[in-house]
């Protein structure tokens, strides 16, 4: 009996010591050169900027940047596969180190994770609504049933604004899949992945369209820890993140994945290209 | 009440403990409908669940040997596959197939909300389970019962609907207690199919307000809780029931 | 059966054997039942497939272009369930005897830490798992990487630990009275009753409950795939997806359905073998 005590002792004692060990305060950059790693956080749901293929890779634009990010470190590139409602807990948790997953630079996310600026990519609000739904307009939806994804920034506003019944689902196949089995009257998601979804050209959405103006266009970033804002790491994503758009790297990876060219991309490569 | 708003929001504040559902009446609102949503989805499964193991009981003693198979492959399939998975199935597979009906704007839709699909199948599934315990229970019933019964002119049915099911249901209550509070603890999967009960109800709050720890302890001393008082009036209603001599 | 009121030689005790399990287990329809309604499903989809479509392949050839991919994440839900199964055990053991200790307050602590593992849902302690235990664990001599999956395996194994405590208390609760006495009368301590007398006579009446457990506990490894794990689950929806096609979705769900189905299945049957053969003679 006595064996037992001890032991629960013990327990008691390395938990106690788990518990109140302060978070380690190490640079990260020098943290993954020396694990030779660096863990990236990203979509594999979101075609084609992170989705799985037959073999159970993850590919997608996103994971071409996340490459381009582990080979100029000179270091091995590890993902984990991310969702809105996970990623920046993630971060700050340690888990990853860098999140590259469509993640919506919003003034209430950059007091929990810092955002690299430039912004990578732009995406705005939009619905993926069947042609039958006849929707013209945001009001349009209005008491109507509005599939959705947890963890979007844009859930709110747009439920606030327009007042649909929002029904959400932990990520989007199901989503999709409610859609597709008239569950909802559309899908309120990224006009990205929308018009990359409809241009694929699957017979199966010759049936819908993006009737609505897209609305609230947020710049997409690259998400790193507060810590590493202004630390080493953030610098060298910041300087980075200014070679893509000089570079025109991220225009060639659009066409290489087949989304449509977008305007701001366009926009940053001009104003890069000259510095 | 406004105090204990302040008292919370100072909280918030002061020391980062962000408990919103006591002072933002939004987030409020929505976790006690999520909890209401809960008590309800729980009742209606209990009620159909409880139908359905009382007639599949009674299927399962007909003479008709295809019947009888039919219900054991009822039970043996629902027993023996994930519940998630089967949600998943009724859901999004079957509800696709079924043919759909015109909504008043016009629409397309399919005849049984995603809030149907969650009742239907977490019945089913909690009905397998009850069909089973009726079965034990039936089966303890002493076999002179059911033979004074006859004896005295009772059909099949009558025997069954008189005598069996009263001193079944009496014998099985403890296990169907069992049933009735894994059912309220299965009602969280319907979260996956974005039913608002309180789980889903949570995580709404948590993914806007990025209060993750504090909402994680609310839901899990909320369900604790509710599960407590539930096991709390079932246990005073077994033992009110409790058939005096008769420990199985 | 004898119209005359005498008494017939009782039913002979049920043999039990392995081989009567598998006859069982083939002559249930079931199994046919499920795999027909597979097949039938992937008909009526090929039926379906959009025609004339030329490079669009069968329903059939993009279930089995998919089906290893998501058997690995099948053979990880496995790996979970094995691993929580093992862990629960173990944490489940102690807490048992924990419930049917001599010193009250360990007693009602027991008790209190199995009532609250028992009443809280499996989905919502994984969520609490997931999210707020610490990615790693910093001993004064190491860091402890925890990942993903063992967060969930902690999570599954917590409510495997109460219930495990309860069989625990239950297979103790059934030995007679008279064992502990004899234990006593031979000036065994109370420590050496419950390890050399009680417990190896337990251990087979607590087996049959057990596996019923791993098999509920098989069943809800599929909630990691809600969690954001990597398992059988997400990889199907994934799979879903990236095809896009609805006459897919009833016969790709329908399969995973049927893995599970054969896995858990012999184990059910297995367990009532089982409970026969170690059912109390008394």
């Amino acid at each position: 009996m006595l064996g037992v005590f001890t032991r629960a002792a013990l327990a008691c004692v390395l938990l106690a010591g788990w518990s109140a060990a302060p978070a380690r305060a190490e640079d990260t950059l020098e943290k993954i050169k020396q694990h030779g790693t660096i863990v990236v956080g990203v979509k594999n749901d979101y075609k084609p900027w992170g989705f799985v293929d037959p073999s159970g890779k993850i590919v997608g634009m996103e994971i071409d940047l996340a490459e381009d990010v582990a080979k100029r470190l000179g270091v091995k590139l590890e993902l984990i596969p991310v969702t809105g409602a996970n990623r920046m807990e993630f971060l700050n948790q340690g888990r990853i180190d860098l999140i590259l997953a469509t993640m919506g630079d919003t003034p209430e996310r950059r007091k929990v994770v810092g955002m690299i600026e430039p912004n990578y990519y732009a995406g705005a609000t939009n619905v993926l609504a069947p042609k039958s739904a006849q929707l013209k307009q945001w009001a349009d939806l209005k008491g109507r049933k509005l599939c959705a994804v947890q963890g979007a920034y844009y859930n709110r506003r747009v439920s606030q604004l327009y007042g649909p019944d929002l029904v959400v689902f932990p990520a989007v196949p199901e989503a999709m899949n409610a859609l597709q089995g008239g569950n909802c009257v559309g899908f309120l998601f990224d006009d990205t992945l929308i018009v990359s979804t409809l241009s694929a050209g699957d017979p199966k959405w010759q049936d819908y369209e993006m009737p609505l103006v897209s609305e609230d266009p947020q710049a997409w970033a690259m998400g790193v820890r507060l810590s590493d804002l202004e630390a080493p790491f953030g610098g060298f994503l910041k300087k980075l993140s200014i070679e893509w758009h000089k570079t025109g790297t991220l225009v060639e990876l659009e066409k290489k994945w087949g989304i449509k060219p977008s305007p701001f991309l366009q926009e940053m490569h001009d104003k890069y290209k000259g510095s | 009440m406004e105090r204990i708003a302040d008292f919370f929001r100072w909280l918030n504040d002061a020391h980062g403990v962000n408990l919103s559902i006591f002072y933002d009446s939004l987030d409020r609102s929505r976790f006690l409908e999520g909890l209401w949503t809960t008590v309800e989805l729980s009742t209606i499964c209990t009620l159909l669940s409880l139908v359905i193991g009382v007639v599949g009981a009674w299927l399962q003693g007909a003479r008709f040997g295809p019947t009888r198979g039919l219900v054991q492959a009822y039970i043996q399939f629902f027993r023996n596959t994930p519940p998630l998975v089967q949600l998943f199935f009724f859901y999004f597979a079957v509800g696709n197939e079924l043919p759909h009906v015109l909504d008043q704007h016009g629409m397309l839709v399919p005849p049984i909300s995603n809030v149907g699909w969650a009742v239907l199948s977490l019945s089913l599934f909690a009905g397998a389970f009850n069909i089973e315990i009726f079965r034990a229970g039936i089966e303890a019933v002493p076999r002179a019962m059911v033979e004074a019964a006859e004896s005295l002119g009772y059909s099949r049915l009558g025997v069954y609907r008189h005598v069996l099911l009263p001193l079944a249901f009496r014998i099985s209550l403890p296990a169907l207690n069992n049933n009735l509070v894994n059912l309220v603890k299965t009602t969280t999967l319907a979260y996956a199919i974005a039913v608002p009960e309180l789980l889903y109800a949570a995580s709404q709050i948590w993914s806007e307000e990025l209060n993750v720890r504090e909402m994680m302890n609310v839901l899990l001393v909320t369900y604790v809780a509710l599960i407590a008082v539930l096991v709390a009036i079932m246990g005073r209603w077994e033992r009110a029931l409790h058939i005096p001599g008769y420990s199985p | 059966m004898t119209p005359l009121p005498v008494l017939l030689p009782g039913k002979p005790a049920l043999a039990g054997s392995a081989r009567e399990g598998w006859r069982e287990f083939f002559s249930g329809g079931v199994l046919v039942a499920v795999l027909a309604a597979l097949a039938i499903s992937i008909l009526a989809g090929e039926a379906r497939a959009q025609p004339g479509i030329g490079a669009s392949p069968g329903v059939l050839a993009i279930l089995l272009k998919w089906s290893p991919l998501i058997f690995q994440g099948f053979l990880f839900n496995l790996m979970v369930s094995v691993l929580s199964m093992l862990a629960g055990t173990a944490l489940g053991l102690w807490l048992g005897l924990g419930r049917v200790s001599q010193f009250v307050a360990l007693r009602r602590a027991s008790g209190g830490v199995i009532q609250f593992f028992r009443n809280a849902p499996w989905l919502v302690l994984l969520f609490y798992c997931m999210f707020l235990l610490p990615f790693s664990i910093t001993l004064p001599f190491a860091t402890v990487p925890l990942p993903d999956a063992a967060k969930a395996v902690i999570g599954l194994s917590l409510p495997v630990m109460a219930n495990v405590a309860e069989i625990v208390r239950g297979g103790v609760g059934s030995i007679p009275l008279e064992q502990w006495e004899s234990g006593e009368a031979l000036a065994f301590s109370r420590s050496q009753i419950m390890w050399m007398v009680i417990l190896p006579q337990c251990l087979r009446r607590m087996i049959p409950p057990w596996m019923n457990l791993y098999a509920i506990l098989t069943m809800s490894t599929t909630l990691i795939s809600v969690v954001g794990i990597q398992d059988s689950m997400t990889l199907a929806r994934a799979a879903l997806v990236a095809e896009g096609r609805t006459e897919l979705f009833i016969p790709m769900y329908l399969m995973l359905l049927s893995w599970f189905f054969l896995y858990c299945y012999p184990i059910a049957r297995w367990t009532t073998v089982l409970e026969r053969r170690f059912r109390v003679r008394v």
